[in-house]
């Protein structure tokens, strides 16, 4: 693995260089270039269809970018299938909708991927995802369906099943926007924890108040390119793009 | 206006007492509104005068003894016939096949935890066992049959014990038991030559209600996992593949049955080496398969269409490689929501076994029908007139094992918490 050290000593985990997305016609990454570090929290934002979830979604390709250069982990992301699911066995995400599986019950859902792709056994498998549930505070709904849990439980699950192939990166994409307003919390506080034991993490999300709390840094996204980073501090006390300060004006 | 606001909470009261009992409910639900009324009145009468004429008739007109002179024909047609299966007694070779399908229903009961099972089996034995002791003369229906008929009952029993209290009693072992008790009674019923008693006896004499059964056994069985690979190559990404299943799927649903089973020795022959032994049953087995799984498969296409598309995206960002997120996630909900639909193809199948008649094989219908037509068995001449019972018997043989293909689907609907999500 060829880890890249940036010149002020952190690693250099996601490297994006001019990455292009068209659908159809439409033209909807417009050349993005950033640099993620190991344990960075970086929150995404930006007015709807500005493409800041095409962009995360092309970090684990469940979008594929048509130019530009992905690096991931020391992989560059190509066509190769084998590269795709290195990546994706490293990068886990969280989805707006949840995404669990309804048949599974809470602990299938958590064991299927790393007994299927990373061959764990079955007891080990269901050991860690205990962990894991307790981690995220719902220990006592290992044995449920999914439709029986409440949306913030439902995606605290989520946020246990990624993390339960042990990856080095997580990826949210508005993971409390199909939220009640008393679960968004709940939800929150497992992001702020997992932030804080140093988990690489990209988060798309209108939740001011997280962001200026845990990010290290925010993107602007808007017509499919990055408007304006910085650190919430700037962002927010000092935001220099036009666009920056209208968008956030009418959200906050 | 005056808004009143509850300091304390709000009392917890019982639910009022509107339309209780009988009078309450037929009010509901029988006579609301005058046209309900009229409804209601309606249908009643025609269920009555329906009821007078049906019972009257099944009671006092019908004449079943047509039933009862045809009796084990109609369960295997002219599988035992002297010119079936010459100098040699067969009828317990498609009765011990019985006995081995009730073994293994004995074993669903064993494994099951559910009452479905318990209950099929336990009806099916003491049905089963019940003909035995039909009050035929004992010169027609000899003691060997009627105690193999009883064994159904222990043979259940057997079944349930090994599927409770042995390794045999897991969901796969059953399976794999019921693909090999298949080929055994496929084996049974066609017997080896050279072995006295045990000779080989032509399928054009398998007849009956088994002729249906094995069809639509075989049908069922194979047409499912077709029927999916079918669905999965439609929606393949790659172009041949695709091309060769759509063109599949569209020539065998755009084709009536009856058609296909009239090419059949044209058509299925293509897809086998040039001596290689085929039979008619063997040929319509197959064809009935193909068109069924061209059903079959839209069904499942049908399912994976309607899956949200953020299940294989949560799958393929765990990094299970398609295939397993097909297998694991997508396949098993597909199937499950479009489980009505393929009880109904199966149903289906089940019901166009009876086509096979056009290709000169004697199934419970057609050979129902030619009795009514010949008018003739053992050179007497009789029953004219009784067509009715005989047809009425015959549909409802067919509707007990449709109605229980559709109880069965229902019990496992509701297990698998269908139409929630």
């Amino acid at each position: 693995m060829t880890t890249m050290e940036s010149k002020n000593g952190a690693e250099e985990i996601i490297i994006c260089k001019d990455v292009h997305k068209w659908y159809g016609e439409f033209h909807a990454l417009r050349g993005v270039t950033t640099t993620i570090n190991k344990g960075e929290v970086v929150v995404v934002f930006g007015p709807s269809g500005s493409g800041k979830s095409t962009f995360i979604r092309t970090i684990n390709r469940l979008e594929e970018h048509q130019k530009g250069q992905i690096i991931v982990d020391g992989i560059e992301m190509t066509n190769d299938v084998r590269n795709i699911d290195a990546i994706r066995r490293d990068v886990g995400m969280v989805f707006q909708s949840f995404n669990l599986f309804p048949h599974l019950s809470v602990m299938h859902n958590i064991t299927l991927a790393p007994t299927k792709v990373r061959k764990l056994p079955a007891s080990e498998a269901e050991k860690i995802a205990m962990e894991l549930l307790e981690r995220v505070g719902i220990p006592d709904q290992a044995y449920k369906y999914p439709k029986e849990l409440s949306g913030g439980q439902q995606q605290r699950v989520a946020i246990a099943r990624a993390l339960a192939m042990q990856p080095n990166i997580m990826l949210f994409d508005e993971p409390t926007s199909a939220l009640d307003p008393e679960m968004i919390k709940e939800v929150l506080d497992v992001m702020k924890e997992l932030a804080e034991s140093g988990m690489t993490m990209i988060v798309v999300s209108h939740e001011m108040g997280f962001a200026r709390e845990v990010a290290n840094r925010m993107m602007m996204f808007d017509e499919g390119v990055i408007v304006e980073e910085g650190t919430p501090h700037q962002i927010f006390e000092d935001p220099q793009s036009d666009r920056t300060k209208l968008f956030l004006s009418q959200i906050l | 206006m005056s808004t009143n606001t509850n300091k304390g909470p709000a009392p917890i009261l019982p639910p009022p007492l509107l339309n209780r009992g009988m009078v309450g409910w037929a009010h509901d639900n029988l006579f609301s509104s005058w046209y309900n009324s009229l409804l209601t009145v309606a249908s009643g009468a025609l269920v009555i005068v329906t009821l007078w004429w049906g019972l009257g008739w099944i009671l006092l007109d019908a004449d079943w003894t047509v039933i009862s002179t045809l009796g084990g024909f109609l369960a295997i047609g002219e599988y035992n016939t002297e010119k079936a299966c010459a100098g040699q007694n067969c009828f317990w070779r498609p009765q011990v096949s019985l006995l081995l399908v009730m073994v293994l229903v004995g074993m669903a009961w064993g494994i099951a935890q559910g009452g479905t099972a318990r209950r099929i089996a336990v009806l099916a034995a003491i049905v089963l066992a019940a003909f035995a002791f039909l009050p035929y003369s004992f010169e027609r229906m000899g003691m060997d049959i009627r105690l193999l008929l009883a064994a159904n009952i222990p043979a259940v029993g057997i079944g349930w014990y090994l599927g409770k209290h042995t390794r045999m009693g897991s969901v796969r072992n059953v399976v794999f038991s019921g693909i090999a008790v298949f080929v055994i009674i496929l084996l049974l019923l066609r017997g080896l030559p050279g072995i006295p008693g045990f000779e080989p006896v032509s399928v054009i004499y398998w007849g009956g209600m088994m002729l249906n059964l094995l069809l639509a056994v075989a049908g069922i069985v194979l047409s499912l996992p077709i029927g999916i690979a079918l669905a999965l190559g439609r929606r393949s990404r790659l172009p041949v593949v695709k091309a060769l299943c759509v063109a599949f799927i569209e020539v065998f649903r755009g084709v009536p049955l009856i058609t296909l089973l009239f090419m059949s020795s044209v058509l299925v022959p293509l897809a086998f080496p040039e001596d290689f032994p085929l039979n008619r049953l063997f040929r319509a087995g197959i064809i009935i398969t193909l068109f069924s799984a061209a059903y079959m498969a839209e069904n499942v296409r049908g399912g994976l269409q309607a899956l949200h598309p953020g299940q294989a995206e949560a799958g393929r960002a765990l990094g299970l490689p398609s295939w397993q997120t097909m297998t694991f996630i997508s396949l098993p909900q597909a199937i499950r929501n479009v489980i009505p639909a393929i009880v109904g193809q199966f149903i289906s199948l089940f019901k166009d076994t009876t086509l096979v008649t056009i290709i000169g094989m004697l199934d419970i219908l057609e050979f129902g029908r030619s009795f009514i037509q010949s008018y003739v068995v053992d050179g007497k001449v009789v029953f004219l007139d009784d067509q009715e019972e005989l047809l009425i018997f015959i549909a409802l043989c067919f509707w007990v094992f449709t109605y229980g293909m559709s109880y069965v689907s229902r019990k496992v609907e509701k297990h698998l918490g269908v139409g929630e999500r």
